[in-house]
């Protein structure tokens, strides 16, 4: 799929790559990556930074941002020579990495789920990562909600040996809410940090 | 991609893919299949995921394109195509399609597709429990191409899951496993083999225990025999048993009069031995079974019979039916106490006397082997010796002839003083006394006629006498295997003597006759 090119004067069209399936280890989803080893890598990088933050800053509230961009090469002027960065799309994941209530050292803040008094442990664990695969689904089928509805803002593929668009991935601890930047962002539908950034994985593939 | 030839001939045609998911089991609730199910006897087809591609191509003609509408049109394809892409591994199909792939052959389901350009629409009930999304058409000059799926969000009454909830495992360490219940030497016997010997090396260890084994998972531990061995040995009668135990009886522990293992039955002394050795069990013969019900234990009718050795014939000869039955309760007693927290090697306390008699009182063993399965009697050979010993002690035996205590052959020996002769008589005597309580007679017998003589001189005489004796013993110890009575040996006792007598007297004449021809 990812092998369709359009062979025109000016060659506008991203470095083949063949799309990769991946397995989740903890649910049943398979969700598909661009299938560019450096850009797995990079992402990765940002992966590990992010949790090396939620672990030297726990119950704090992070965002990571997924923005791309196209390079316009700003008129040079006397002082500066910057080349400015217009980001035509912007992703904002807001993760609040909380530690499991039963005392497991896990970084999953788990939605919350209805368990009853009777259940035993293992059925409540079960009950939550049920409840959290399906989060996950529709956060998936989401991502692809938006990404189909809005399409004309993409801006022409640039010349560049790549596989995707320019971007840029920001880990902070501001977050916007309403379109602001808000320092402490509502606690609201915190994730998994490594299965959102799946869903970069995602963003980025399509 | 065969199937998907003549789509392209007809462009304006939209292009239907069903997913089809074909269970075996025929699908009770018809309403939630479709109606373009096959709905054989054997499988059910269900629709669980219907793509739509169309292309809405415009009559008139499109302007000529520009490069820049091909690039456009170039990343909202790859956008799309990527779109389906995802949301393709996203749906409830995909992950049963995985769930096919993984257990090919253990899954009572089959995924199919079917590519059309025209499919009948769903009923009302259907579309209730299905989703539909369409992604936003591209424009593609003339026309634009659409995308949408119809799929349902829930496999569940499907039971896919259950399906392929026990999938196919080999078990790597299976006779590992199997070894470590039993000891290593058991690895190749099958289960029935196995609880064969188990319960020999039970009866072997409690053969007055007879009852069926409470088989307990605990039984199957890998500890060696002997330890099993110990572990029974503190038994009583357990309450629980299982009927399958009886059933796992190996044959020789029966008491048919065949026999059983052929190798062990090679003969009365072999038996004994191996009585004395406690070897393996085997299912005698009981040739005296037929005898009389007289020598058979007494306590016939009491419940626990099974568990005591029978008396033997002598001891119920002499023995009072009142005698008898308490001799048998205290000897039951005794065997109570003595399988509850006695080791296998027998009583602790045992007399030499006791011990001296079990080691040669062999006669009324045999009884006692003919009257029951020899591991009963190797367990009790000495407990019931302890037990006659006691019940018959405070009895009055005027009888010489009841045998309860035989002298060892050395005692005999020590009797007679000659020399060879005396030791070859005792040998004779110490072999027909394990043979028969009648060859004891026949001892006492040869006792009094071998004892010293009356006068010294007649040493030559005796000794010819006592050749003659013994030549005449020989036959007449034939004679002495008879059941006998103390009349008949105090007869022949007389006769003896008279035959003594007259000897004496013969050889007093030659005597006082060839002093005359001296003089």
């Amino acid at each position: 799929m990812g092998s369709l090119t359009l062979q025109t004067s000016s060659d506008f069209s991203f470095r083949a790559s063949a799309p990769k399936d991946i397995d989740l280890e903890l649910f049943e989803i398979t969700y598909v990556q661009c299938g560019d080893v450096e850009l797995e890598r990079k992402i990765d990088e940002k992966i590990d930074q992010f949790i090396d933050k939620v672990e030297k800053h726990p119950n704090k509230k992070n965002q990571i941002c997924l923005s791309f961009y196209e390079v316009k090469n700003k008129q040079a002027t006397w002082f500066s020579n910057k080349v400015e960065r217009l980001h035509w799309e912007q992703w904002y994941i807001n993760l609040n990495v909380t530690q499991n209530p039963k005392g497991h050292s896990g970084k999953s803040h788990l939605p919350k789920v209805e368990v009853n008094p009777g259940d035993t442990a293992a059925e409540a664990r079960r009950a939550r990562r049920t409840a959290l695969e399906c989060s996950l689904r529709d956060i998936l089928f989401q991502i692809i909600r938006f990404v189909n509805e809005k399409r004309d803002h993409v801006p022409p593929i640039p010349n560049l040996d790549g596989v995707s668009f320019p971007y840029e991935i920001t880990i902070s601890r501001f977050c916007f809410w309403d379109g602001h930047v808000q320092e402490n962002a509502p606690n609201w539908a915190s994730y998994n940090a490594q299965l959102i950034s799946k869903a970069f994985e995602l963003v980025r593939f399509l | 991609m065969d199937s998907l030839s003549f789509w392209n001939r007809t462009l304006m045609e939209p292009m239907i893919i069903d997913i089809i998911l074909v269970q075996e089991s025929p699908n009770p609730s018809s309403e939630l299949t479709s109606p373009a199910a096959s709905g054989t006897e054997a499988s059910t087809e269900t629709v669980i995921e219907r793509w739509m591609v169309q292309y809405e191509g415009q009559r008139l003609m499109a302007p000529q394109i520009g490069e820049a509408t091909y690039k456009k049109m170039y990343r909202k394809s790859i956008i799309l195509l990527r779109s389906v892409h995802a949301m393709l591994r996203l749906l409830p199909a995909y992950k049963a399609f995985r769930k096919l792939c993984s257990l090919k052959q253990n899954c009572d389901f089959v995924i199919n597709y079917k590519v059309c350009s025209f499919s009948s629409p769903f009923s009302r009930a259907e579309e209730e429990s299905m989703k539909k999304y369409s992604f936003v058409p591209i424009d593609i000059q003339p026309g634009r191409l659409s995308v949408s799926v119809i799929y349902r969000e829930d496999l569940s009454d499907f039971n896919l899951d259950v399906l392929v909830s026990c999938p196919p495992q080999i078990i790597t360490d299976y006779v590992e496993r199997g070894n470590q219940i039993l000891p290593p030497h058991f690895s190749d016997l099958t289960a029935g083999q196995v609880v064969c010997i188990r319960m020999f090396l039970h009866h072997r260890a409690n053969p007055l225990g007879s009852p069926p084994l409470h088989r307990s998972p605990y039984e199957y531990s890998p500890s060696p025999t002997e330890t099993y061995i110990h572990r029974n040995q503190n038994q009583r009668f357990p309450t629980h048993q299982k009927t399958t135990s009886d059933d796992l009886l190996s044959p020789p522990f029966s008491s048919s009069p065949s026999p059983s293992p052929p190798t062990y039955l090679s003969g009365g002394n072999t038996v004994q031995s191996r009585l004395r050795s406690e070897t393996a069990p085997v299912s005698i013969p009981h040739p005296m079974m037929g005898r009389s019900p007289r020598f058979l234990s007494p306590n016939l009718s009491d419940p626990s019979r099974h568990s005591l050795p029978p008396l033997s014939p002598r001891n119920t000869r002499y023995d009072p039916s009142s005698h008898e039955s308490s001799s048998g309760i205290r000897s039951m007693r005794r065997l109570d106490s003595l399988r509850a927290g006695e080791s296998s090697s027998g009583p602790i306390n045992v007399s030499p006397k006791v011990a001296r008699d079990a080691k040669e009182d062999s006669g009324r063993f045999s009884s006692l082997l003919s009257s029951g399965s020899s591991p009963r009697v190797g367990f009790s050979r000495s407990s019931s010796r302890l037990s006659f010993q006691d019940d018959f002690g405070d009895c009055d035996f005027s009888c010489p002839f009841i045998v309860d205590d035989v002298d060892p052959p050395d005692s005999q020996a020590s009797l007679n003083p000659d020399g060879t002769k005396s030791s070859e008589v005792s040998s004779q005597a110490s072999s027909t006394a394990k043979k028969s309580q009648d060859a004891a007679v026949g001892i006492l017998v040869h006792m009094l006629k071998t004892a010293p003589p009356l006068r010294q001189d007649s040493g030559y005489y005796t000794s010819q006498s006592s050749k003659i004796e013994f030549e005449g013993e020989v036959g007449a110890a034939s004679e002495f295997f008879k059941p006998r009575k103390t009349s008949d040996a105090l007869e022949e006792l007389k006769v003896y003597k008279e035959m003594k007598d007259l000897l004496l007297s013969k050889s007093a004449a030659r005597l006082v006759g060839k002093e005359k021809r001296w003089t």
